[in-house]
């Protein structure tokens, strides 16, 4: 596991939405065990104080749990991995669509385009 | 107090090796002194009664017996001891500068440690105080070995035989390391002791100070010699003798004391709160 | 909390260090930034009592520095403070007879970490391998602050990453670390808090991660306005 960390943006929040960017993509899965703060730390080259702030936000937004001294766990819910999934797609379509207007494209002529790009990138 | 001992011990063993060899070198000289002496002074008996034919009674008057005296008088018994007192001097200073020398300074981790800073100080002045009562001691223990080298090695008719205590009074200058009793022990030891106290502390006005420090050091060292000198200055030449000996030697013992304990309190107040590493 | 107020220090007549204040909480890595020469390894020196300061006050948990502090508070140059004739095992030997708070067990696992060999003489390990040891001497202690000065300089990039991974691991965590650096690209997403420093004055002292949350600026971004503006 390794995120390269951009400067600008708070870390824990990279972090955060490297834990979504797994969560859409399957690579973690519902009830599954995650890393102790102190092996996210080491694992990711972040400041342990960090680990601890991004799962602190992350149990706020109901992404993970933890039960008394047991490690935590990813949530059980489904419909939880589903909204991030959404969340993540919608993300990136606004910032797409965003892009795409300032130039004035209208959507007739961007579609076929996306399609042909999505899937040579795909076939890659 | 432990960990005083731990820095004794530590300051000890980084001079160990140079030690030795120091101890080594005086061994060397001294013996191979006695069995070049002895063999010099017989050779020449040889020539004179054996060869130049001179009757014994006039060559011993001549060129006397062969005793330790003779030998001590020579460079084979100077030579070290003067190398060890010059040694151990330069180390007095090369003690604390050796800690600041290079890129790896030592002296960071010295007065990082968790004991007062004062113990460096004392560790240090008491390994020096050790280094030399060890050459003293190892030197009293050469004499009786040398005696009997001396009476291996030249006949008993050519040969004054001398006690330690009549060799070491016979040294000149070199007598004040084998003081014969306990008072004058106390006395040259001690006052030897003050000095490398006085020093350490005028080293630490150098490091403390740098530049402006060898000045500070300068006058530092000037008080406390005038300080040590006062009452004998003072009953000389203003009051003009009037002190029993007894009394100035008493007062003498005072100054000496205000000396020390100078030393010792302005040696804390630089190493606590100004030395620079 | 190590707590610098107002610290003030001339060398001759040139002031080095101009009313200083600035804290570094336990449980943060705090970092020094600056040029060379701006102070930073005499700010050090006067956290540690290794040389004078002429006014201001410098507390450690809230009392000056005494002979205590040294079992709390540590100090890892950027030279290796050993005899460079000892074997690394004599030096740790060292630390153990001097510092209660020496912890034995993590002096030999870091050395395992770090792949080092500890009948080796200091004085013939590599620059990367020296800069290692010295940073376990400061590391095994069990002491509540750790300061550092410039850890990353002047060593090989597999030795930078190493020392980089010491900061994400338990043997920082819950410490309080004051480091310096010059050259913050390697660090900056490890550290809590920046301090600037220019000719003997904090510039501006800031939570690193708020000031991305609320100006959405790098470290080098802040330095850039702070030292050009």
């Amino acid at each position: 596991m390794k995120i390269k960390f951009n400067n600008r943006d708070p870390v824990y929040v990279q972090v955060i939405r490297h834990f979504k960017e797994q969560m859409a993509t399957g690579v973690i899965e519902p009830g599954q065990e995650i890393p102790s703060r102190r092996e996210l730390a080491n694992q990711l080259k972040i400041n342990p104080n960090t680990a601890q702030r991004a799962y602190k936000e992350m149990e706020e937004e109901g992404l993970i749990f933890t039960e008394g001294n047991l490690p935590s766990r990813m949530t059980t819910d489904e419909k939880v991995f589903q909204a991030v999934r959404s969340e993540l797609i919608l993300e990136a379509v606004d910032a797409f669509v965003n892009a795409v207007r300032t130039i004035n494209v209208p959507l007739d002529e961007v579609l076929p385009i996306i399609e042909q790009k999505y899937k040579k990138e795909c076939n890659e | 107090m432990n960990r005083y001992l731990k820095l004794v011990n530590f300051e000890f063993e980084r001079f160990f090796r140079f030690y030795l060899i120091l101890i080594g070198i005086t061994i060397l000289s001294e013996i191979i002194g006695i069995i070049v002496k002895s063999k010099t002074y017989l050779n020449r008996a040889h020539q004179e009664i054996n060869v130049n034919l001179m009757p014994q009674s006039e060559f011993i008057e001549q060129f006397g017996k062969m005793s330790i005296y003779n030998f001590s008088q020579s460079g084979w018994f100077m030579g070290p001891i003067a190398l060890c007192i010059v040694t151990l001097l330069i180390y007095v200073f090369f003690i604390w500068y050796r800690d600041w020398f290079g890129k790896n300074t030592f002296s960071y981790r010295l007065f990082m440690l968790p004991t007062e800073r004062m113990n460096i100080y004392f560790a240090k002045a008491t390994t020096i105080i050790l280094f030399v009562l060890g050459l003293v001691a190892l030197q009293i223990l050469l004499f009786p070995i040398e005696i009997q080298l001396l009476k291996w090695l030249v006949p008993s008719e050519f040969r004054i035989d001398m006690t330690v205590p009549e060799i070491t009074e016979n040294l000149y200058y070199l007598y004040l390391l084998f003081p014969k009793t306990l008072i004058e022990f106390i006395l040259y030891y001690g006052t030897g002791i003050i000095a490398v106290f006085v020093i350490f502390t005028a080293i630490l006005f150098e490091r403390s100070y740098r530049l402006k420090g060898i000045f500070y050091a300068i006058i530092y060292v000037a008080v406390s010699i005038l300080v040590f000198l006062g009452p004998a200055l003072f009953d000389a030449f203003v009051l003009e003798g009037y002190f029993y000996t007894i009394e100035l030697f008493l007062l003498e013992i005072g100054a000496a004391l205000l000396v020390l304990a100078g030393a010792i309190w302005v040696g804390n107040k630089l190493i606590k709160h100004k030395i620079r590493v | 909390m190590i707590e610098l107020k107002n610290v003030t220090k001339k060398f001759g007549k040139k002031q080095v260090l101009k009313g200083v204040s600035f804290t570094a909480e336990k449980g943060k890595i705090t970092c020094l930034i600056g040029i060379n020469g701006v102070g930073k390894t005499t700010i050090m020196k006067a956290i540690m009592a290794l040389t004078p300061i002429d006014s201001g006050e410098i507390l450690i948990n809230g009392e000056t520095l005494n002979k205590g502090s040294y079992e709390k508070v540590t100090f890892i140059p950027d030279a290796i403070t050993m005899l460079p004739s000892m074997k690394i095992s004599e030096a740790f030997t060292f630390m153990a007879d001097f510092y209660n708070s020496w912890n034995m067990e993590r002096a030999k696992e870091l050395l395992n970490f770090f792949n080092l060999n500890e009948t080796d003489r200091i004085s013939e390990l590599s620059k990367g391998n020296t800069a290692k040891v010295n940073l376990i001497l400061g590391l095994a202690l069990d002491v509540d602050y750790i300061l550092m000065d410039e850890p990353f300089s002047g060593i090989d990039i597999f030795s930078r990453e190493q020392i980089a991974d010491v900061f994400t691991s338990h043997l920082i965590e819950d410490r309080g670390v004051i480091i310096t650096t010059h050259e913050i690209n390697d660090i900056e997403h490890l550290i809590d808090k920046a301090v600037l420093l220019d000719n003997g004055v904090i510039l501006k002292e800031f939570d690193t991660e708020e000031i991305r949350e609320t100006e959405g600026k790098s470290v080098v971004d802040v330095m850039r306005e702070v030292y050009r503006g």
